[in-house]
């Protein structure tokens, strides 16, 4: 790849965002610790749908079911089996990746809205599923596990979500990340190219859904809760308008839609302006506001700033971390 | 920048264990919450989501706490309550009572309601040793699992208590008695059922049928038709209320004439005016409360109180919603317990008085008394029948004591 000014730029702001998230935590309280361990599992979530959405082209509203399987592998291995916490994650993400893997089979046949209501009726069916199979999930009582320090939360779920940003630009950068937007951009011309479609669709769909599920898991270490309620439908939807709010197809954008879904209803449901009747109201305005005006997200924000305004409708070829659709 | 986060996760791991000692040196003498001049706590609730029916009690509760406010507070402290709304969604409850305890230091988590909320919080609050108090869910674990969870206690009666008290008036009013039942197929069901065959005793053997559905399921038709086929005259019905609702029209409507239980959380005059709109003959039916009625008996002290109360200091509340009396009787409770905690209330001393109640809450039907033990921790422990005619819910009999 030729270098280009931006990628000086990208890494610059990454080790400046990077220090400023293993910095912050020590100016924090507990609280606000473990509220930014939530940032960071909706960091991954988002990371995770945009793989699948964002880059590959592909409509998921079940992502909070992928997170839900996470959250039960975890919990179940921790609960009843005496694991460690984090020995349980890389389980999480092979039992996501499995799970992705299958959803990723009718995505070869479905696309738009009729793939969208397959991963819709997954949303639906998987917390159904933990409450049937309650001898295993403790059903709707759900399952209690041990409370951590907000330190120890911020950093596993920051560590964790740096990991997964790694996989994601290492993945994205080079040819698998080619033939993902090639699949996106045009099936027809993706495989007339060569680019085998049921393998990247299947495979963007089981790194999306492992990673999700990772992002599950330290959602119920976070949590130190399980129940279907907790991975009910709102929370694919928010995921959704995260990845749409932060910009998909933009690895930069995830971190300010993770801010928005964690700490936006948060601030508005215990601060005193607003209330937590307001947050559906505020939700619909943003994603309205940024559909007509930032059609790609937030993320185009920064590549504003980056560029100066000079080459940001060029973004067919602007760097990877950078990318708008 | 993997790297770099991994200096990170080290520099995370110094800090915790920085943080421990630091904790340990710092364990202040003082309680938090409680100043010369104030006492703070709070909890979650459902005000919006599936459960927002539930979005009363709390504004009862904090129309309680001004009326006691406006007299003085407890000991000269004044009560500030802070509640937030969790959407009866357990994810949500969590962060927002870490919120309470480590940023608002509130001295106990107050009424939260719900039991699937209520358990994802009641380990966190535990470990951390702040009271978890007068939870607003009908579940039996507040008390029998008090070992594991000290610091925790519910309010009223729980649900395995109440239908051993229908199992028992069964037994011993309706001898002819073939029993149906119709329940909800998960725990909350399950509790209700093993109180029933309890209080049946021998004549658990008059169960003729028993009929599951699942949560998300609304039409119970079926489960009804069969339950009727079965030959059944009695009919429990352990559900939540649109199901509950629907039961009762199929009922009427299949022309089958059995004495109908319905339990006390879906018994709410609201819901048995909507079966009755919808078709459903539902004079005879049998229920069972424990708070006062209001409705019947509006001119008792108790009850002109809580109706100046909601008119003062939450107007626009309905006082025929069985919410929010529920509530002031809640809040009189945590009340009580703050004036038994002495003059410099510490949560030791509050959760000694929770524990050792001998209270006539003045809320609560005529003669009941909330008792506990550090062993026996169901606060309310007595209840009464009541029969559903010509619109409204009518107590009879005697007071049901210690049923279990």
């Amino acid at each position: 790849m030729r270098p280009k000014p931006a990628t000086l730029a990208g890494l610059v702001v990454t080790l400046a965002v990077a220090a400023a998230i293993a910095l912050i935590p020590f100016a924090l309280s507990n609280y606000h610790r473990s509220t930014g361990a939530d940032v960071a599992v909706f960091f991954v979530a988002i990371l995770a749908l945009n793989i699948v959405t964002g880059y590959t082209g592909q409509i998921s509203i079940g992502h909070g079911a992928f997170m839900a399987i996470g959250g039960y592998a975890t919990a179940i291995l921790t609960h009843d089996h005496g694991w460690n916490d984090i020995a349980t994650l890389p389980i999480a993400a092979i039992c996501g990746f499995i799970a992705g893997v299958i959803v990723g089979v009718p995505a070869l046949r479905f696309q738009g809205v009729y793939l969208a209501l397959t991963t819709f009726a997954v949303a639906l069916a998987v917390p159904q599923l933990a409450k049937n199979y309650s001898h295993l999930t403790g059903g709707t009582e759900g399952l209690a596990l041990p409370t951590h320090t907000g330190m120890w939360l911020y950093g596993v779920g920051w560590a964790v979500a740096a990991v997964m940003f790694a996989i994601a630009w290492l993945l994205l950068r080079g040819r698998t990340g080619r033939a993902f937007r090639a699949v996106r951009d045009s099936e027809i011309a993706a495989a007339s190219s060569g680019v085998t479609l049921a393998v990247y669709k299947t495979v963007s769909f089981g790194i999306s859904a492992g990673m999700a599920a990772v992002a599950g898991s330290v959602y119920v270490l976070v949590n130190n809760f399980v129940n279907p309620d907790v991975f009910g439908l709102t929370l694919s939807l928010y995921i959704l308008i995260g990845a749409v709010v932060g910009g998909l197809g933009s690895l930069w954008g995830v971190l300010a839609g993770a801010c928005f879904i964690q700490l936006l209803p948060i601030a508005l449901t215990t601060g005193s302006v607003g209330s937590s009747q307001s947050v559906p109201v505020v939700f619909g305005a943003v994603v309205i506001g940024v559909m007509a005006l930032l059609p790609l997200g937030a993320a185009n924000l920064l590549r504003v700033a980056l560029h100066f305004g000079s080459q940001w409708r060029q973004h067919s070829d602007t760097p990877l971390g950078t990318e708008g659709r | 920048m993997t790297k770099r986060m991994k200096a990170a996760l080290v520099l995370a791991v110094l800090a915790v264990a920085a943080a421990a000692v630091s904790a340990a040196f710092a364990a202040s003498a003082r309680t938090p919450g409680v100043t010369a001049k104030t006492i703070t706590i709070g909890g979650t609730f459902p005000l919006t989501g599936p459960a927002a029916l539930y979005g009363v009690i709390p504004k009862a509760e904090a129309a309680y706490f001004k009326y006691v406010n406006s007299k003085g507070g407890v000991h000269g402290r004044k009560i500030i309550f802070k509640y937030y709304d969790d959407g009866y969604n357990p994810a949500n409850t969590v962060p927002l009572t870490k919120k309470l305890v480590e940023q608002d230091h509130v001295f106990a988590d107050y009424g939260s309601l719900g039991t699937a909320p209520n358990l994802a919080i009641r380990g966190y609050l535990n470990k951390a040793k702040v009271p978890h108090v007068l939870v607003a869910t009908g579940d039996s674990y507040w008390a029998t699992q008090a070992k594991v969870y000290p610091w925790t206690i519910g309010f009223q009666p729980d649900y395995p208590g109440e239908s051993r008290v229908y199992g028992q008036f069964i037994r011993n009013k309706v001898p002819q008695a073939k029993i149906g039942i119709l329940m909800q197929d998960d725990a909350y069901g399950k509790n209700y059922y093993d109180g029933l065959i309890q209080g049946l005793g021998p004549a658990a053997s008059k169960v003729v049928d028993v009929e599951k559905y699942d949560a998300t399921q609304t039409d119970v038709s079926s489960q009804i038709v069969k339950l009727k086929a079965a030959g059944a005259n009695v009919v429990a019905i352990f559900a939540l209320p649109t199901q509950t609702i629907t039961a009762l029209v199929v009922i009427t409507k299949i022309g089958w004439h059995p004495t109908a239980f319905i339990n006390n959380v879906s018994a709410s005059p609201l819901f048995m005016a909507l079966a009755q709109k919808s078709g459903a003959n539902v004079d005879g039916d049998i229920s069972a409360t424990y708070l006062q009625d209001t409705i019947n008996n509006p001119k008792t002290a108790a009850a002109i109180l809580y109706k100046s109360i909601l008119k003062k200091y939450d107007p626009g509340a309905d006082p025929n919603d069985a919410n929010n009396l529920y509530g002031v009787a809640s809040a009189w409770t945590l009340v009580k317990a703050l004036e038994d905690s002495g003059k410099t209330p510490t949560r030791s001393s509050f959760m000694s008085a929770l524990t050792h109640m001998n209270w006539k809450n003045p809320f609560l039907y005529p003669g009941l008394k909330m008792l506990t033990t550090p062993k026996e921790r169901f606060p309310i422990d007595q209840q009464i029948l009541e029969q559903y005619k010509s619109g409204a819910w009518h107590p009879f009999g005697h007071v049901f004591s210690k049923a279990r």
